[in-house]
C-alpha cells in the first residue's frame, strides 16, 4: 500500500527532470563551412546517381533550341496606361496615326490580349484567319485583304480569338512544262 | 494532328523576387509555337485552370511556353515550356528538397535534394522513329555569382554537367547529396541546378524540351556578434550587441539566445529581447542588428553564454557564440565607528 502512495511522489519528481532533459534534445548544429562541405562534395561526385545512366552524345540541345524571349518576339500595343503583347507578324495593318501605340510607355500595366482588346475595340480590329492561312499555305481572301489594307484601325490577325502570326503566302514556283 | 491539354500555372509568379513584386505587376501568357512552320499563337487564358489548345498541332509538333511578363521594362520570364509531338514520349521532372515553403524548389548549399523523373510513351519497335525510342536527360548547373539573385540570368550560359539517354519507360528517383554549382567556397555558392528532358531531333523539329525543372541553391548563412568579448567580465549593465548577419536563408528566423553556463550545442535558452529577425523572402538577406537593453534575459549573476542561431526548414544552426561572466552585485566596503 505504501508503494501506491509513493508513485505520485516519484512521478512528480521525475517529470520535471525529463522536461529539463527534453529542452536539451533540440537538433542544433554548427553552420556548415567550406571545410565541412568539401568532403561531402567529393562524396557527392562519387555517388552521382546520373553516373550509372547511359551517356548521350551530341551538343547541348538546350542552347540550340531555347524559347526566344517573349518580349523580343512580340509587338507591343500600348494605350491609356495599359499594354499587351502579340506575336510578331500578327499585326496586319498599322495606320500612320497609330504608329506611336506600338511603343511601350513606362508605367503602363501589362494586360492579357483579351483584356486589352476589350478596352480598345475603338481602334483595333481583328481578322480571324485559318491555320493554313497563318502558315502561308493559303492567301487571305482578296476582299478581306483589301479591307485590311484600307482600314483606319490597327488590324490584328487572330485564331479563335488569340493573336496569331501570319506567314507570307508561299510562292508557288511554276515548273516549265516541256512542249510536245 | 492532335490537340493538347495545357495547364496554367498561376503560381508561376513566385519566381521573381519581392523587390520586383513590390513595384511591378505580372501577367501570364501561353505561347504555342508550331513546327516546322514556326507559326506563333497566343492562347487567351485565365490565371488558373485548364483548357484544350484550340490550335491543332501539326505533325512536326508544337512547343508550349508559359511566360510571365513584368510591367517594369517590360521584362518576360519563362516559367516553363513543353514540346508535344505525334510520337514524342511524355516526361515529367519534379525536384524536391527539405524546404517545401516555396513555389520554386530551393535548398541550401549544404543540403541534399531529390529529382523524380517519369518517362512514358517510349516505343521500342524496329520500325519506330528514333525520337520515339529515346529521350535525353540533362543536368545543368549555373552560378548566380556573388550576391546574385538569378533575376534576368541568361540560361544558355549554364554548364552542362551530364547528358544521358533514357530508353525505358518508368520512374527514376535520384538523390543528390549536395549541389555542384561552381564556386570557390562550397558554403557560399548560389545558383541553380536544372534537370531537363529533351526529345531527339528528327526531320521536322529540332531537339526540343519536353520537361524541365530547376532548384535554387542558396548559401549557408554566417554571422557574428560584437559588443561582448569571450571570457569578458561584465559588470552591472550588459553592453550593446551588434549582430552582423550574412546570407540569411529566404525562409528563416534568426535570434540570439542566452543560457547559464558555458557554451553547449543543443541547449535551449531565453531569446534575447530585440534580437529576433524573421525573413520570408525569395532570396537570401543580409542585415546588421543592434541589440540593447536586454538585461531581462539574465536572471542571475555568473557564467553565461550568448548564441546567435538561425532556424530554417533544415533545422537550427549556430552561427556564433560567446561565453562571459556577469557580475551585477554591488559590494559596499564600509566601516562603522563610534567615538566616545
Amino acid at each position: 500500500m505504501k508503494l501506491i502512495f509513493a508513485i505520485p511522489v516519484l512521478f512528480a519528481a521525475v517529470v520535471p527532470v525529463l522536461k529539463a532533459q527534453g529542452t536539451r534534445t533540440v537538433v542544433m548544429r554548427e553552420a556548415a563551412t567550406h571545410t565541412d562541405l568539401t568532403g561531402v562534395y567529393r562524396k557527392s561526385e562519387q555517388a552521382d546517381p546520373m553516373r550509372n545512366m547511359q551517356p548521350a552524345k551530341g551538343s547541348d540541345p538546350s542552347i540550340v533550341n531555347q524559347p526566344k524571349d517573349l518580349v523580343a518576339t512580340s509587338d507591343i500595343l500600348c494605350f491609356g496606361g495599359i499594354a499587351t503583347l502579340v506575336p510578331k507578324r500578327a499585326i496586319l495593318n498599322i495606320p500612320k496615326n497609330l504608329q506611336n501605340r506600338l511603343t511601350f510607355l513606362p508605367g503602363s500595366n501589362i494586360r492579357s490580349w483579351a483584356d486589352f482588346f476589350a478596352l480598345n475595340r475603338g481602334w483595333i480590329t481583328t481578322v480571324e484567319v485559318s491555320r493554313v492561312q497563318a502558315e502561308g499555305n493559303k492567301a487571305m481572301d482578296e476582299i478581306i485583304a483589301e479591307r485590311v489594307r484600307k482600314s483606319s484601325n490597327l488590324v490584328v490577325a487572330t485564331y479563335q480569338g488569340g493573336p496569331i502570326s501570319v506567314l507570307p503566302p508561299k510562292v508557288t514556283v511554276e515548273t516549265p512544262t516541256a512542249k510536245p | 494532328m492532335k490537340s493538347h491539354l495545357f495547364f496554367l500555372l498561376s503560381a508561376g509568379l513566385f519566381c521573381v523576387s519581392s523587390a520586383w513584386s513590390q513595384t511591378a505587376t505580372f501577367t501570364n501568357f501561353i505561347r504555342q509555337v508550331q513546327y516546322p512552320s514556326e507559326v506563333v499563337w497566343d492562347a487567351s487564358v485565365a490565371s488558373s485552370g485548364q483548357q484544350l489548345s484550340q490550335l491543332a498541332i501539326d505533325p512536326g509538333g508544337a512547343r508550349f511556353e508559359l511566360w510571365t511578363v513584368s510591367s517594369v521594362g517590360p521584362t518576360s520570364f519563362l516559367l516553363d515550356s513543353n514540346y508535344v509531338g505525334t510520337y514524342i514520349p511524355v516526361a515529367t521532372v519534379a525536384v524536391r528538397s527539405e524546404d517545401n515553403t516555396s513555389a520554386i524548389p530551393r535548398t541550401r548549399a549544404d543540403r541534399p535534394f531529390y529529382v523524380d523523373l517519369v518517362v512514358s510513351g517510349l516505343l521500342s519497335g524496329a520500325s519506330d522513329p528514333e525520337p520515339s525510342k529515346s529521350v535525353k536527360f540533362l543536368r545543368h548547373v549555373q552560378s548566380y555569382g556573388v550576391e546574385g539573385t538569378g533575376i534576368g540570368i541568361d540560361r544558355t550560359q549554364a554548364t552542362l554537367m551530364t547528358q544521358t539517354s533514357v530508353t525505358t519507360n518508368g520512374t527514376q528517383n535520384l538523390t543528390f547529396l549536395i549541389n555542384s554549382i561552381p564556386g570557390a567556397d562550397r558554403s557560399k555558392v548560389r545558383g541553380e541546378e536544372r534537370f531537363s528532358v529533351f526529345s531527339l531531333e528528327d526531320y521536322q523539329a529540332p531537339e526540343s524540351q519536353i520537361a524541365s525543372k530547376y532548384i535554387q541553391i542558396w548559401p549557408v548563412a554566417d554571422g557574428s556578434m560584437t559588443g561582448i568579448a569571450s571570457n569578458q567580465l561584465v559588470r552591472y549593465t550588459l553592453p550593446q550587441l551588434t549582430l552582423t548577419l550574412n546570407d540569411l536563408y529566404p525562409f528563416s528566423t534568426t535570434y540570439v539566445q542566452a543560457y547559464k553556463g558555458n557554451a553547449a550545442l543543443g541547449t535551449t535558452g531565453t531569446v534575447v529581447p530585440g534580437s529576433a529577425l524573421v525573413i520570408n523572402d525569395s532570396v537570401p538577406q543580409s542585415r546588421v542588428l543592434i541589440v540593447k537593453d536586454y538585461d531581462s534575459a539574465f536572471t542571475t549573476d555568473g557564467r553565461w553564454t550568448l548564441e546567435l542561431l538561425t532556424k530554417t526548414p533544415f533545422g537550427l544552426d549556430r552561427l556564433a557564440y560567446v561565453s562571459f561572466d556577469l557580475d551585477r552585485t554591488m559590494k559596499v566596503n564600509g566601516a562603522v565607528t563610534t567615538i566616545e
